[in-house]
């Protein structure tokens, strides 16, 4: 393949991609429904959390004592992991509707089935991310490293609504009916709580911590909270860039995987 | 002639009795049948109260040492009754499911054209719920004992616990039938999973009131899940008093009497709309 062939090739790829996500944007303005949980459950889980467990910011260690900071990143987090699953469930609706068969039919690269609701889910991630941050910073919550510290928040937000993101078409394209989903959510839930969700790794106590501090998600989780409990540092900052960087490319290879297997 | 007639009617009576209560007994034994062979529905409901109390003590551990915390030996000794009532709260969300599905398949319309108590719909669904709530009380207390909880209230205190286990599944149990009778979608009803989901989180549940401050507290005191809760917490950390029967017995069943007649309400009308 020659320079201009390849470029001609990318060219459609991203025609195809932005008229996918463009189509996947169109449906979230048409049916709200499908995208007001992804932004209340947020929302929710910022309040609920830091109201229920405000004590434990008393415990000696705790990193901050305003625990909205310690509990809006996370829900900022599942937010976006389960709004990326949400596109696990787009896919088997489209399988089951055989809408997906035309896709597949039509003249244009596969890659541009997965990069374009991936495109739509970083959207909408994006606009998530900012509401609840704004409601969060209503309920007290508090940078504490200036726009650097944002900037790691919606990287982890991003990274982590691709890695789910390509989890859930994965995921979808094997399974290809609505019983994939429950496995999408229930592993995606359990890697998030097995992690510092809750508190962090010097408070935990008993197997969680053991199980925690091998979770990738207790990086990313660290990652994401690196603007709310003091300054920007590398060392709180790699960890989390190869975790989301290394599952991201595990997960989308494994929809690539799913998506090739429809053929066969 | 009229002593007669006095000795019939009664008579009468007391067979409408018998047979209204046989029904009831086959319509709870068909609620609980269907759990039993359908366990994905059950899985749920005891599962996740487990593992968030598995999670809760870990991460939570240290906070028993915190001012305002009660007295306990261990974090899960707390997390009990809020797993409990977690555990009946999902538990009960699938009774009202169950009661709506029959609405949609039909299954409901055949009972009225059949000669059976309409009250025996309702009655013999929430006593399979109780039985499923009592069932849950007791296989959390048996399971969480081993990983080093002790329930203070001794023997008597999981027996009164159980017992609140189930008027506590009847309690919410009404709302969720009242919501399926008033809706007829099995939908609608799951769609209130996320509202029961709210009110636990404000609640005492995983954490207690007395640690918590300003609007939050205020809401998780108004709030009747606090106090379902903490009647069995009291029990379980406490232990035994008239006091802390009481509570929780008493609580769940002033719930229950609400719950109760709303879904008596429920179920008039749809008998009168169909």
């Amino acid at each position: 393949m020659n320079a201009t062939s390849t470029s001609e090739f990318a060219g459609t790829t991203m025609r195809s991609a932005s008229a996918l996500s463009m189509r996947a944007l169109r449906n979230t303005r048409r049916l709200p429904s499908t995208f007001l949980p992804t932004l209340a459950m947020p929302i929710f889980q910022s309040i609920a959390f830091a109201g229920t467990f405000f004590a434990i910011t008393k415990v000696p260690g705790f990193p901050t004592d305003r625990s909205i900071n310690w509990y809006m990143p996370l829900a900022v987090c599942m937010g976006s992991a389960f709004g990326g699953v949400g596109l696990g469930f787009s896919a088997i609706k489209d399988i089951e509707n055989g809408f997906f068969d035309r896709l597949r039919m039509a003249p244009t690269p596969r890659r541009s089935l997965i990069i374009g609701p991936l495109i739509s889910c970083w959207v909408r991630t994006l606009v998530v991310v900012t509401i609840v941050l704004l409601v969060s910073f209503g309920f007290g919550a508090r940078l504490t490293s200036g726009f650097v510290g944002l900037v790691m928040l919606y990287i982890s937000a991003i990274g982590l609504s691709t890695v789910a993101a390509g989890w859930g078409l994965g995921i979808a394209f094997r399974f290809r009916d609505m019983r994939g989903a429950a496995i999408m959510q229930l592993t995606l839930f359990l890697t998030m709580f097995l992690s510092s969700a809750q508190t962090p790794l010097n408070i935990m106590t008993g197997w969680l911590h053991t199980v925690a501090r091998y979770n990738p998600a207790t990086n990313i989780l660290r990652l994401s909270r690196q603007g709310f409990l003091g300054d920007v540092t590398w060392d709180g900052v790699w960890g989390g860039l190869v975790a989301l960087v290394g599952l991201s490319v595990l997960t989308l290879w494994f929809a690539r995987r799913g998506l090739d297997s429809l053929d066969r | 002639m009229t002593a007669t007639l006095t000795v019939q009617s009664t008579a009468a009576m007391n067979h409408n009795w018998r047979i209204g209560f046989r029904q009831t007994v086959a319509m709870s034994k068909r609620s609980i049948l269907a759990l039993v062979r359908q366990p994905a529905l059950v899985v749920p409901s005891m599962i996740f109260p487990l593992f968030f109390a598995a999670l809760g003590t870990s991460s939570f551990g240290r906070a028993i040492n915190l001012p305002g915390f009660p007295k306990v030996d261990s974090f899960l000794d707390f997390s009990l009754a809020g797993t409990i009532v977690q555990g009946v709260l999902f538990g009960s969300v699938q009774s009202g499911s169950a009661l709506a599905t029959d609405i949609e398949n039909g299954f409901f319309y055949r009972l009225m054209a059949a000669p059976s108590s309409r009250l025996s719909i309702l009655v013999g669904r929430l006593a399979g719920a109780a039985a499923y709530g009592a069932f849950q009380t007791l296989f959390f207390c048996l399971l969480l004992l081993p990983f080093g909880m002790s329930i203070k209230g001794g023997p008597l205190g999981v027996l009164v616990m159980v017992v609140s286990g189930g008027l506590i599944a009847i309690a919410i149990s009404g709302f969720m039938a009242a919501a399926a009778l008033k809706t007829g979608s099995s939908e609608a009803v799951q769609g209130i999973f996320p509202l029961v989901f709210i009110m636990l989180f404000f609640s005492s549940a995983f954490f207690p009131r007395q640690t918590m401050s300003g609007a939050y507290k205020h809401i998780a005191d108004f709030n009747p899940i606090s106090h379902l809760i903490e009647g069995m917490r009291d029990l379980c950390i406490d232990g035994l008093s008239s006091g802390a029967i009481a509570r929780a017995i008493l609580v769940p069943i002033a719930i229950m009497i609400v719950s109760f007649t709303v879904a008596l309400r429920a179920l008039a009308q749809r008998i009168t709309a169909q």
